[in-house]
């Protein structure tokens, strides 16, 4: 009865309800590629989620000490993993590999042929993916030290980035449908339907057979390392890690690892704090050592070992944009002793002292931001710093803001007798969607709004924004 | 998707691309032609396929590319009125490529020569011309009579429009 009633629809009418459905599009925020930043930022996201969560990503930063988002467009894990591929070549710096690797990233037209894909129409996109090859070896060779800024920048450039991953795509696609020895068993049907249906399409969303071909085709040839940690809900203390592959090493060379983090839906890039070596403890003596590194502002998150946990604690202390490092690096680098208070700061929630005593504490993580702009940090950082990084520094209001806002979470800070009435009146954060940043009522969405709840409303009313990727 | 500075210029130079390889390698049976300045609309037509109820019959389409084209399919829609399980009364298709299976090394071609293939191979399971499916299956002479029944030539389209 039901096909009967829908049957009688006018044409209009369905032709109207399907257009709705197919426009519709979730929303979605946030850059294509993030600033890399402290991994306590997902402890953070998950501190009212469930206990697995909550478990699994108390022990994430001890390995993995920083991550960056990717916008959760249906593109995330192709994105990720031709982002990361991209910094493994600048991590590595070995400039003659950029051009080994348009080589050989020229010679899989063979494989389109082979598969019967449109070669032409692919190398047409090959172009942007040599093109930024190009321009980061180019970077390396003249020694500007600004190549992960090019990097970042032409990943958020939307058409180059989904022109670099069309052309991810159709690789794994050739990959796949050339190597049926290796695919046919974890596929339904046909590999080229398959890959047809599931793989090329714009909208489709990475799959484990595609990162399995991208495995095997992109990272595998140049001797980086591919791992994927899994975060869900299933039982551990730990999330679990899948190797895809090893690093080899070339000719004696040391060897990146790119390592995603996967949570149902979505993929977002990880490191370990040793990925990234950089002088302990630089002084202003080593400056021009800075700007001449591959990353010239990885030293900006290691550079107080002793400081960075307690930082990376700190919600709304950590990076939510690009070039909004600078107002902690200032920090890290300060000679006065005014952060001190922040050292003896616990950073445990358990320890509970009167309301009183937390509020005098809290008083400088207040006042820190402001303190970071003093005249005589500012002077310091124009010394250490490439002056591209001085133009995106953020004004102080708005880490004062942030820093504000955060205390609103129940977070490793104590509750403060200063905070607002209507605060309390805040939902707890009790689904796993509200804890996503791209839930508007969560403090790292750029477009915060507090979520107030009311017993009509009930909870999930605004699960929708679910990231969809 | 909302692509960002510079999208409107892709969108230009892939367009411009498309029309010289048209131009260059035609393909019998479709023709495809920019009707706006800025390329971003086109006109189309396509033979019916022989064997098939359309058979010498032309159709006319519209294309209009959204400026993330080719990362979003453009919109297609048949101008000659046709009688077809998977296209509406207003012209509008249904066609899978044109939505969720889009890739972005489609092109007008490409597209064209589905629509082709589409009119002599129907997918019947999701019409939008329930009618049209169910006759298809059961009752072809009454299927090409209401074919022919709505179709126009491309003069007659011209004359209706003037």
């Amino acid at each position: 009865m039901a096909a009967d009633s829908a049957y009688v629809l006018p044409d209009d009418e369905l032709a109207q309800l399907q257009k709705l459905s197919g426009d519709y599009q979730p929303e979605i925020t946030g850059p294509l590629v993030g600033e890399r930043q402290s991994s306590a930022a997902i402890t953070a996201e998950y501190a009212n989620a469930d206990p697995v969560y909550r478990t699994k990503t108390a022990a994430l930063p001890d390995k993995y000490a920083y991550f960056r988002t990717c916008r959760g467009d249906g593109q995330c894990g192709w994105r990720a993993i031709a982002f990361t591929y991209y910094e493994a070549l600048l991590r590595e710096a070995n400039v003659a590999k950029f051009d080994t690797e348009e080589a050989r990233l020229m010679s899989m037209a063979n494989l389109f042929n082979m598969a019967g894909l449109p070669t032409e129409m692919i190398m047409d996109f090959a172009e942007d993916v040599f093109g930024l090859m190009q321009k980061l070896a180019q970077t390396l060779r003249n020694g500007e030290g600004n190549a992960d800024d090019v990097l970042l920048q032409t990943f958020n450039d939307e058409a180059e980035s989904m022109s670099i991953i069309t052309f991810f795509k159709f690789l794994a696609s050739a990959w796949i449908q050339t190597h049926p020895n290796d695919f046919a068993g974890f596929v339904h049907g046909d590999l080229k339907s398959y890959c047809g249906n599931n793989i090329e399409p714009t909208a489709s969303e990475i799959d484990y057979v595609a990162v399995a071909a991208l495995a095997a085709a992109l990272i595998k040839p140049t001797g980086f390392g591919l791992e994927i940690m899994y975060l869900d809900r299933s039982a551990g203390e730990e999330a679990n890690v899948t190797p895809f592959v090893q690093t080899t090493e070339q000719s004696g060379l040391w060897q990146p690892t790119i390592r995603l983090l996967y949570r149902p839906g979505h993929y977002d890039i990880l490191y370990k704090a040793e990925d990234f070596p950089v002088p302990v403890q630089p002084v202003p003596e080593q400056a021009p050592l800075h700007v001449a590194l591959a990353n010239p502002y990885n030293d900006t998150f290691i550079a107080a070992p002793s400081n960075v946990d307690l930082m990376a604690m700190m919600p709304g202390l950590y990076s939510t944009g690009l070039g909004q490092r600078w107002p902690s690096v200032s920090y890290d680098f300060d000679a006065t002793p005014a952060p001190q208070p922040m050292q003896s700061y616990p950073p445990a929630p358990e320890a509970i002292a009167p309301v009183t005593s937390s509020h005098q504490e809290f008083v400088p993580v207040h006042a820190s931001p402001a303190v970071q702009h003093a005249p005589a940090n500012h002077h310091s950082i124009q010394l250490e710093a490439p002056p591209i990084n001085l133009t995106m520094q953020q004004p102080a209001s708005t880490t004062l803001e942030r820093a504000a806002l955060s205390l609103e979470r129940p977070g490793p800070f104590r509750p403060s007798m200063y905070e607002l009435e209507h605060m309390h009146a805040l939902p707890l954060q009790t689904s796993i969607m509200k804890n996503s940043h791209y839930n508007t009522a969560h403090f790292l969405n750029p477009d915060f709004q507090p979520e107030a709840w009311s017993p009509e409303h009930g909870s999930g009313s605004k699960g929708k924004h679910r990231s969809t990727s | 998707m909302a692509l960002s500075n510079g999208s409107a210029a892709n969108v230009a130079s892939r367009l411009q691309k498309e029309l010289m390889d048209i131009m260059t390698h035609p393909t019998p049976g479709i023709t495809a032609f920019p009707s706006s300045e800025n390329l971003t609309t086109w006109t189309a037509t396509i033979d019916g396929p022989t064997g098939t109820p359309y058979e010498s019959l032309v159709f006319k389409l519209n294309f209009e590319f959204p400026s993330t084209y080719p990362y979003s399919p453009p919109n297609v829609t048949f101008k000659t009125p046709i009688y077809h399980p998977n296209v509406d009364f207003s012209g509008r298709i249904c066609l899978d490529i044109l939505k969720d299976k889009w890739s972005a090394v489609y092109n007008i071609g490409t597209v064209l020569l589905s629509l082709q293939s589409l009119l002599g191979e129907p997918n019947n399971s999701s019409p939008l011309n329930g009618q049209a499916a169910e006759l298809w299956d059961k009752d072809m002479d009454e299927y090409k009579r209401l074919v022919l029944a709505r179709h126009k030539t491309p003069e007659e389209l011209d004359a209706d429009a003037a």
